[in-house]
């Protein structure tokens, strides 16, 4: 008898046990990570890191204000990766900031229209697919040279105006006058492959009359690229960049937070990036006038006189049964108040320092890199992004420009690499 | 109770391997086979639709010349780490089972590294590669030195060496364990008999503690195999792909060019290696094993 009440106690714990360890599977997936199924108020998926304090004491003020309590994450995987994950345990945020190419993957499936926001008048940047507006631009990046006008004021003793120095000839002399003054390399070149890949090389596409077209020739092998104008003319400004790079000796292990500190300190006075280094750059101690100017090219088609860039950062809206109509409403009334509200405005473009993609909104930008962008986004001077880009693109091809960066392989080689790589993909047309 | 029906032994069963049969099949067996499920379509990763594709993507999978190059890669890599590992380790063990001064905290000091997680371990090593060495070598040299990280070989090198000195303390506990499980009398047996020392070690204590190199070689192969996290925080495949290895390379395949279907298949074929090296290793150093 006592024997057998020994086991029944026995089995008793042992399923206990059991019990808990399955629920506290259970829980941790299911539990504190879940944000939707309740009601109360929306989740918002960050993508931006640099945002993400800002975006926490917004939620406090915001709720604090208009009483819908908002909850934001942020995950620093591959964003689509991580949409993925979320859409795959049928867990998605109400509202998620994803990358435009992440809009043209996801919308159609995931995401509710937008078309009769009051704010699509209001911004050229905004994503429509099959003729409706998905994607709500968050902020308009661009990219080229970033330069510190006081580092070269130093050396040559005048105001240095950007719009002096459009051509490679102009800029090549600059450099020359900064070395001789002693500057001993006036330029930074940063080695990672979504710069030289998604950024340098894309703009060799995006310079092109229709990009779309062009690359359709170059992976169906139409195109050489020794003989394309703008490849060369691109080609031919890096030559200059990596030959007065400060890392030249070993310029693929060069440093990301180095570069932007030499540079804002004024050690260098050109690198090729966006306004998204200001967040770095403001670590550091940095002087006061900087700026981004075209990459400087020997052309006259008028692409040396702009930036590269567009809407960055798309907001989406569940339209799964996970996800209220309720929700979907104070999704679209944040929207709302972010642009067409005091504080939301204030948020944007004091707090977070982006580039707001909306003409309504007319505070000043507070950095000097936005300022830039802001500067050519108003004057109508930027190239747009091409986002249609395969997602292998900007990793295989950013090897390869690592390759011609490090001397392994030439202007001729790197060509071949890009045309091999074109002609592996096949590619649909795009044209809207 | 009868204690031999088929009732009670199910129930006993149950009762001991239930939960941990239901937790594997759950985290293991069920996933193992919704991935192979995976292989046969295109999935994207998020899309609702799972088409159906066949074997398309084993297809690309075996034409995907930066996996295969990868997979060799690991193969080399684990050759050299598991050798280094294993020596390391049973130099490191015999050190401090021979009454050494301070041996317990040898012990403790050359099994560190295994605590620190791998991502932190290659970001520190990464400072070391890319700072100290080059600093150190251009005190010396005099002129500007390239960090090791930067070139081909080099990455794999620093591959290698961090492994090393992460594994080797861990297997060191192991072989250390062994050293101890081999009865001293045997070996004064076999020094009385006339061995010298060496010959004691090679002919007594080592074919006894055949199990602990068994061990030890199995944990190193597969460990290596699958290498992930020091891969990513040290070179993160850089530079020019030169040193991805293969568990890397399938995650990027899958999410990163976001060819789930291919990834899977190419994790398939991964797992279908490592098993058929670590079972066959298994196999041939049991064989071998000796009952004391």
């Amino acid at each position: 008898m006592k024997k057998k009440l020994k086991r029944t106690v026995a089995l008793l714990t042992v399923l206990a046990m059991s019990v808990l360890l399955l629920a506290g599977c259970g829980g941790s997936s299911g539990g504190e990570e879940a944000p939707s199924g309740n009601t109360n108020g929306i989740t918002v998926f960050n993508s931006k890191m640099e945002i993400q304090d800002q975006l926490l004491q917004m939620a406090e003020k915001y709720e604090a204000e208009t009483g819908v309590h908002v909850e934001v994450y942020y995950s620093s995987d591959t964003v689509s990766a991580h949409m993925a994950t979320r859409y795959a345990s049928n867990n998605p945020y109400t509202l998620s900031m994803v990358d435009a190419k992440d809009i043209y993957s996801l919308a159609e499936e995931h995401a509710i229209p937008l078309d009769d926001e009051e704010w699509v008048k209001d911004t050229g940047y905004a994503i429509s697919i099959g003729g409706h507006v998905y994607g709500f631009p968050v902020c308009v990046e661009a990219r080229g040279i970033i330069y510190n006008a006081d580092a070269i004021k130093k050396v040559t003793g005048k105001d240095f105006d950007p719009e002096q120095y459009k051509t490679l000839t102009a800029w090549k002399g600059l450099i020359e006058e900064l070395k001789k003054g002693g500057m001993e390399s006036p330029t930074g070149v940063m080695k990672e492959d979504w710069s030289l890949g998604a950024h340098y090389l894309a703009q060799v596409y995006e310079e092109q009359d229709d990009p779309d077209a062009f690359l359709m020739d170059l992976s169906a092998g139409k195109v050489k690229l020794m003989e394309n104008e703008k490849f060369n003319s691109l080609m031919d400004t890096f030559d200059v960049l990596m030959e007065n790079n400060y890392a030249k000796a070993s310029a693929i292990s060069a440093e990301r937070e180095i570069s932007e500190k030499k540079l804002a300190e004024g050690e260098i006075a050109f690198m090729f990036g966006g306004n998204w280094d200001w967040s770095q750059i403001n670590q550091f101690d940095y002087t006061e006038n900087m700026g981004m100017m075209p990459v400087p090219q020997d052309l006259d088609d008028g692409m040396n006189e702009m930036l590269v860039g567009g809407g960055s950062k798309y907001f989406f809206i569940d339209n799964s049964s996970n996800t209220s109509e309720e929700q979907r409403q104070q999704a679209k009334d944040f929207l709302n108040w972010l642009i067409y509200n005091e504080n939301g405005q204030s948020f944007l473009v004091n707090d977070c320092a982006l580039v707001p993609a909306f003409s309504n909104i007319e505070l000043p930008i507070s950095d000097p890199l936005g300022a830039s962008v802001s500067k050519y986004t108003n004057a109508g001077k930027l190239i747009p992004n091409y986002n249609y880009m395969p997602d292998d693109h900007y990793a295989i091809l950013g090897a390869m420009f690592q390759k011609y960066l490090a001397g392994i392989s030439d202007r001729e080689g790197f060509a071949k690499d890009v045309e091999t790589y074109w002609h592996t993909k096949t590619l649909t047309s795009h044209s809207e | 109770m009868e204690r031999n029906t088929m009732a009670y032994k199910s129930k006993q069963f149950l009762m001991f391997a239930g939960p941990a049969l239901i937790l594997f099949c759950m985290v293991i067996i069920i996933p193992f086979i919704y991935g192979l499920f995976l292989t046969f379509t295109s999935w994207d990763g998020v899309s609702a639709e799972k088409p159906f594709v066949g074997f398309a993507n084993y297809v690309s999978a075996f034409k995907d010349a930066y996996f295969w190059s990868a997979i060799g890669r690991t193969i080399i890599y684990s050759a050299f780490a598991v050798v280094f590992v294993n020596v390391v380790a049973f130099l490191l063990a015999y050190m401090v089972t021979s009454g050494v001064k301070g041996q317990n905290f040898f012990r403790a000091g050359f099994f560190i590294p295994n605590l620190i997680g791998g991502i932190v371990l290659g970001y520190v090593w990464k400072f070391v590669f890319n700072r100290a060495f080059v600093a150190i070598g251009e005190a010396i040299s005099g002129g500007t030195v390239p960090s090791l990280l930067s070139t081909t070989g080099g990455a794999m090198f620093c591959l290698i060496l961090v492994s090393v000195w992460q594994y080797a303390g861990y297997m060191m506990l192991i072989y250390v364990a062994g050293f101890m499980s081999v009865s001293d009398s045997l070996k004064e047996a076999a020094m009385i008999d006339g061995c010298t020392p060496s010959q004691a070690m090679r002919n007594v204590t080592i074919p006894l503690m055949r199990t602990s190199f068994t061990t030890c070689i199995f944990l190193s192969i597969t460990r290596c195999f699958v290498v992930y996290d020091v891969n990513l925080s040290l070179t993160k495949g850089e530079p020019f792909f030169s040193s991805v290895m293969a568990a890397m390379h399938v995650y990027n395949k899958a999410f990163t060019y976001k060819d789930y279907g291919t990834g899977q298949a190419e994790a398939l074929i991964l797992f279908i290696v490592c098993a058929i090296i670590g079972i066959t290793q298994v196999y041939v150093s049991k064989k071998g094993e000796v009952e004391a």
